[in-house]
């Protein structure tokens, strides 16, 4: 008989739809193509100045440096408005 | 299940230079076994065959932390990966040849990051091939050869015939001391039967334990001067999972970067089920496996491979989550 919460079951199959909601937005606000690899993770972090839970979105074009966008929410809490905001500010540091 | 439901199985294959890595990928590619391999490369020019899916990778490194060597996954792999899905009825299965000074780990965490990786591909095993004859002359140089051996599900201990029995059992003792969970296989020019290495399922928790018999049996004292050391953590009173969640999450946290891989069996209190976990760094995954045996014995058993782990920092917070203290280490 479980009787605790597992923080280690597989996480695919908590966070499968969640991962795809995130990469249609990431699509949506950068325009980008509908097969344009993306990566979405949820780490955890104790680098000093770092959240101790960030989601980080790559975006791998073709031919093109990959883009890190980073927000600072698990990715159940994040919204579309949070990845347009971060999708911006990750698309300027990449291209700086 | 139809066919585009089932995952991929992905077998990366790592060596040191020289070790036969291209000649066993040869020797997949070239046998008639009724499989189709989708192969991701570094150097086209080493694979003797003309195959239209063979794939040129370049080590795109892609650090999703900020400095965080934990946290790196390769990027041609995701890119790759996500064009060959578009083709996967001309394949069964992915092959990837890292080279001999590669870091195993960006490609291992690649198939543990992504959901997306994850739903269409599951990583098979990593097979670590090694010059019997030259191991032991590179391994106190070389690092990567080092942290290949530990990585390993599978280790083919390659070029036998050019080595004593002798010196064989030397050289297997070596790679027991960094890695005393994986497989090891002896070969001659890779002549080893493919069963043995392929569809392995070693990344399954559910296969952990049939995969490495010995994995309960043996202990393993390791004290020696190796980059990449391991140890294993004993209990047979069982554990508070509160307590052990806390402190293996903490212990990934603060050792991550030098936690190579984790393996793991263990018995909680209240809990009639067997809990296994295994680890890449800081990337943990554990669920419930199977229900006890009434004539089982209920042993918790973590193994750690790692560089320069702090033994006895984590003898110490694994006999805190132990319900009634008492603790052996192996």
């Amino acid at each position: 008989m479980t009787k605790f919460d597992n923080p280690f079951a597989p996480r695919f199959t908590r966070l499968k739809s969640k991962s795809l909601e995130i990469k249609g937005w990431v699509r949506e606000v950068m325009g980008l193509a509908e097969d344009t690899p993306i990566t979405v993770a949820e780490l955890a972090c104790r680098d000093e100045g770092c959240p101790d839970i960030e989601t980080v979105i790559g975006v791998l074009e073709p031919e093109k440096p990959i883009v890190t966008i980073r927000v600072h929410a698990t990715m159940t809490e994040i919204t579309k408005a949070d990845v347009a905001e971060a999708a911006n500010v990750g698309s300027q540091q990449n291209t700086t | 299940m139809s066919a585009l439901d089932k995952k991929t199985p992905v077998t990366v294959l790592t060596g040191y230079l020289g070790a036969g890595k291209t000649t066993l990928l040869n020797r997949l590619l070239s046998e008639n076994h009724g499989r189709r391999y989708a192969v991701i490369v570094n150097e086209f020019g080493d694979i003797g065959i003309d195959n239209d899916l063979v794939i040129d990778a370049d080590e795109e490194i892609f650090e999703m932390n900020n400095g965080c060597i934990c946290c790196t996954v390769r990027g041609d792999l995701i890119r790759i990966i996500e064009g060959l899905m578009k083709r996967r009825n001309h394949f069964d299965a992915i092959l990837i040849e890292t080279t001999g000074l590669a870091d195993p780990a960006p490609v291992a965490q690649t198939f543990f990051i992504d959901e997306d990786v994850q739903s269409k591909t599951k990583l098979d095993a990593i097979i670590a091939v090694v010059d019997a004859k030259h191991l032991l002359g590179e391994i106190d140089k070389a690092h990567e050869a080092q942290e290949q051996l530990a990585f390993a599900d599978t280790v083919l201990l390659n070029k036998v015939d050019l080595v004593s029995e002798q010196d064989l059992a030397t050289v297997e003792n070596r790679i027991r001391r960094i890695n005393p969970t994986a497989t090891i296989l002896r070969s001659e020019r890779c002549q080893v039967a493919l069963d043995a290495i392929l569809g392995r399922n070693a990344f399954d928790l559910d296969r952990i334990l049939e995969i490495e018999p010995e994995f309960l049996k043996h202990f393993h004292n390791h004290d020696h001067d190796d980059h990449v050391t391991s140890f294993s953590l004993l209990s047979d009173t069982p554990l508070n999972p509160q307590k052990f969640f806390q402190w293996i999450q903490s212990i990934s946290q603060d050792f991550g970067p030098n936690m190579l891989r984790m393996k793991g069996i263990i018995a909680f209190e209240g809990d009639d089920d067997r809990f296994v976990m295994q680890g890449v760094h800081m990337l943990l995954e554990g669920n419930h496996q199977r229900p006890w045996n009434s004539d089982e014995q209920r042993t918790t058993r973590l193994v750690f491979i790692g560089r320069d782990l702090p033994r006895e920092r984590f003898e110490d917070g694994f006999r805190n989550c132990i319900v009634q203290e008492q603790v052996a280490a192996g």
